[in-house]
């Protein structure tokens, strides 16, 4: 075996070296700026890497106030930025996608000691962030409700429904919704409830909507989307709540775009 | 309750809440929705993708990089709005 | 009107790269959508920042399918990190090739920078050492992405607030020998040149004299901000949020007085004002672009 070490490391390395101490120290204000760094007049300078620093911070954070507007309001933008730079050291966008950055945010927040009497504010950043994936997700036309009335009787609780691409729901100890509807004006209405909510988020067409669900369809709607069949969503509501009414239930996760196909037992699907 | 009977109950449900939206004329399916109940409220909103990387530059005027902590009570809703007895009280933060 | 983007990477030095119109053309903003197609104005191109676009479906791409069957397309990537040492990302080069199929640009540029490291994307442009290695590298990357993509594509000049000790070769000549060994076409951005120039101090007008005009293919104009360095030396900061500064439009008519009227786009990223404003930025570059081609005694038809 060879003992000695070669220090020299090759270009690569070294360009992929370089660039992880430059790429730590972006993130990592505490860092010193990367070595190898110089200007005109040969003298290194912080400053100038601060640009760099600053550049990467203001972008991040920037996009995490596009897509949470309403925890801004919340908490307002001196404490959102102090909570978004934060979160910008613990997570970076997994791709240059960069509206699709914050899926991890309502987690963080859940776990952000400073914003503890804030117990409501991590569903509202997850309700905030199935608005954006909504807009952004796959145009498909849902499946209209003359599909569910061609089923035959007995098929009906086998049935499992495929969720639209957009479809997804907020189960939330707090009036999540009627919060976020709360913040959507200039000016803050009053929350309409103080009830916990249930809130799908969906997109039938171009427009995203965010639509509160009567609270006792709200286990239906979850066990279905998370691709139970129809009978055991419905058993599933009925446990939770014995008022709970199917027809309208379905008719009303139709109406509202959540599915775009279903599945019968024979393994048919139509869409 | 039996599968049997879960079945039943289900059809006659589906089949009353269809009824009652045929009855309501040939309205688009988010129309029939109200007929049935309240089916809670579609709420706005509206936002968009952030300019791309190498545009979002603040110069050096605003240097958000650094993890200064701030003194001031927040000023958001969060303050004023009572939810189920929640005030939000948020903490200073350490830089 | 939609001719695609010439395909084949076959290194051609003497062909110009872009079939965008010699017109001004605007970045397209979402909250001007819908005025542009109410009011239909008369501008060259839209350019549009690639990544934008890259989500699945929804109002994004309804608008942009709506812009391009109107105008001309320019396709500009900020997330290909073509000048990072790291291998480009086969997804990231998938996403573009589909949204190139998809809208059939009549340009398609990316830039001299790295921006994705193993913790994620950075959202920024991050400068390189120009090395042979360096050069090496990124001349590969540029032909990869030719190749995933099917089309030539446009290498952008950066602006850049640091220098590294260890690099060897001038930034002109590493473009250069960029688009010598991979076919690619430049897109030169004359305000990073006087923000590049300034910071380093270095001569911009020099700088446009040494540059290789006969490879551009689309310029771009845009706002600086300026501050001062630790130094205390003027510090120029690629902000795209004010209209294009009088020193750049002097450099910028510099330039094509030499290279003979370019597709140019107008960059305003920040603080976006009313497309009214903006559509005077453009019809300011129009107006000059006409007076080279005059100049020039070949008179640029503006209007179709």
């Amino acid at each position: 075996m060879n003992l000695a070490v070669n220090s020299t490391m090759s270009p690569a390395q070294d360009h992929a070296t370089r660039e992880a101490a430059f790429a730590a120290a972006l993130l990592d204000p505490a860092l010193p700026m990367p070595a190898g760094l110089t200007t005109a007049r040969g003298r290194p300078d912080p400053l100038r890497f601060a640009v760099y620093r600053n550049n990467v911070a203001v972008g991040l954070i920037r996009a995490l106030e596009a897509r949470f507007p309403v925890v801004e309001k919340l908490v307002g933008a001196d404490f959102f930025k102090a909570m978004a730079r934060a979160f910008i050291r613990t997570e970076q966008p997994a791709t240059p996608l960069i509206f699709a950055y914050g899926d991890g945010f309502a987690d963080f927040i859940a776990g952000f000691q400073p914003a503890a009497s804030v117990p409501y504010l991590a569903d509202v950043a997850r309700l905030e962030a199935l608005w954006t994936r909504a807009y952004h997700a796959a145009d498909r036309a849902p499946l209209g409700i003359a599909a569910l009335a061609a089923v035959a009787p007995e098929e009906l609780a086998l049935l499992r429904l495929v969720a639209h691409p957009a479809a997804a729901l907020v189960r939330s100890a707090f009036p999540v919704g009627s919060i976020w509807q709360a913040h959507q004006g200039d000016t803050v209405a009053t929350p309409a409830s103080v009830a916990a909510e249930t809130v799908l988020v969906a997109r039938p067409d171009l427009a995203v909507t965010v639509t509160v669900l009567p609270q006792e369809d709200a286990a239906f709607a979850a066990t279905l989307l998370a691709g139970a069949t129809v009978g055991d969503a419905a058993e599933a509501a009925l446990e939770a709540n014995p008022a709970f009414d199917f027809g309208p239930a379905i008719v009303g996760l139709f109406a509202l775009g959540a599915f775009t196909a279903l599945e019968t037992p024979d393994g048919a699907s139509d869409d | 309750m039996n599968r049997q009977t879960l079945a039943f109950a289900l059809a006659g449900s589906l089949a009353t809440a269809l009824a009652s939206a045929a009855l309501a004329g040939p309205l688009p399916a988010e129309k029939m929705v109200g007929m049935e109940k309240c089916y809670g409220i579609s709420l706005a909103g509206q936002n968009d993708c952030a300019a791309g990387a190498g545009t979002t530059c603040a110069g050096t005027s605003t240097m958000d990089y650094q993890g200064n902590a701030w003194k001031a009570v927040p000023a958001g809703t969060c303050a004023t709005m009572d939810v189920n007895g929640h005030k939000g009280m948020l903490e200073p933060m350490k830089g | 009107m939609a001719t695609a983007v010439t395909t084949a990477p076959t290194p051609d030095t003497t062909h110009r790269t872009a079939s965008l119109p010699v017109r001004a053309g605007l970045g397209l903003k979402p909250e001007h959508v819908h005025e542009i197609l109410d009011t239909r104005p008369d501008i060259g191109f839209f350019e549009v920042h690639a990544e934008n676009y890259m989500g699945d479906g929804g109002a994004p791409h309804r608008a942009l399918a709506e812009i391009v069957s109107r105008y001309p397309l320019s396709l500009h990537g900020v997330g290909l990190s073509i000048g990072a040492a790291r291998p480009l990302d086969p997804g990231h080069l998938a996403r573009l090739r589909r949204l190139i199929e998809r809208y059939r640009p009549q340009s398609f540029s990316e830039h001299l920078a790295w921006s994705t490291h193993d913790t994620g994307f950075l959202n920024d442009l991050m400068p390189l050492p120009y090395t042979q290695e360096t050069l090496a590298r990124v001349a590969r990357h540029v032909d990869e992405v030719q190749q995933a993509t099917g089309c030539r594509m446009l290498l952008e000049n950066p602006s850049t607030y640091v220098l590294f000790e260890d690099s060897t070769i001038d930034e002109i000549d590493f473009l250069d020998a960029v688009a010598e060994r991979s076919g690619c076409g430049l897109l030169l951005d004359v305000n990073n040149v006087m923000v590049s120039a300034v910071n380093h101090r270095l001569d911009p007008f020099a700088y446009i004299d040494r540059f290789p005009l006969d490879r551009v293919g689309e310029i771009h104009l845009a706002g600086y901000d300026e501050t001062v360095d630790g130094a205390g030396d003027r510090l120029l900061i690629d902000a795209h949020g004010s209209a294009v500064r009088a020193d750049v439009f002097d450099l910028y008519l510099h330039t094509i007085g030499r290279s003979g009227p370019l597709p140019t786009l107008v960059e305003w990223d920040n603080d976006v004002p009313s497309l009214a404003v903006l559509l005077a930025e453009a019809n300011r570059v129009d107006a000059a672009l006409a007076d080279e081609s005059a100049r020039r005694g070949a008179p640029l038809r503006l209007r179709a």
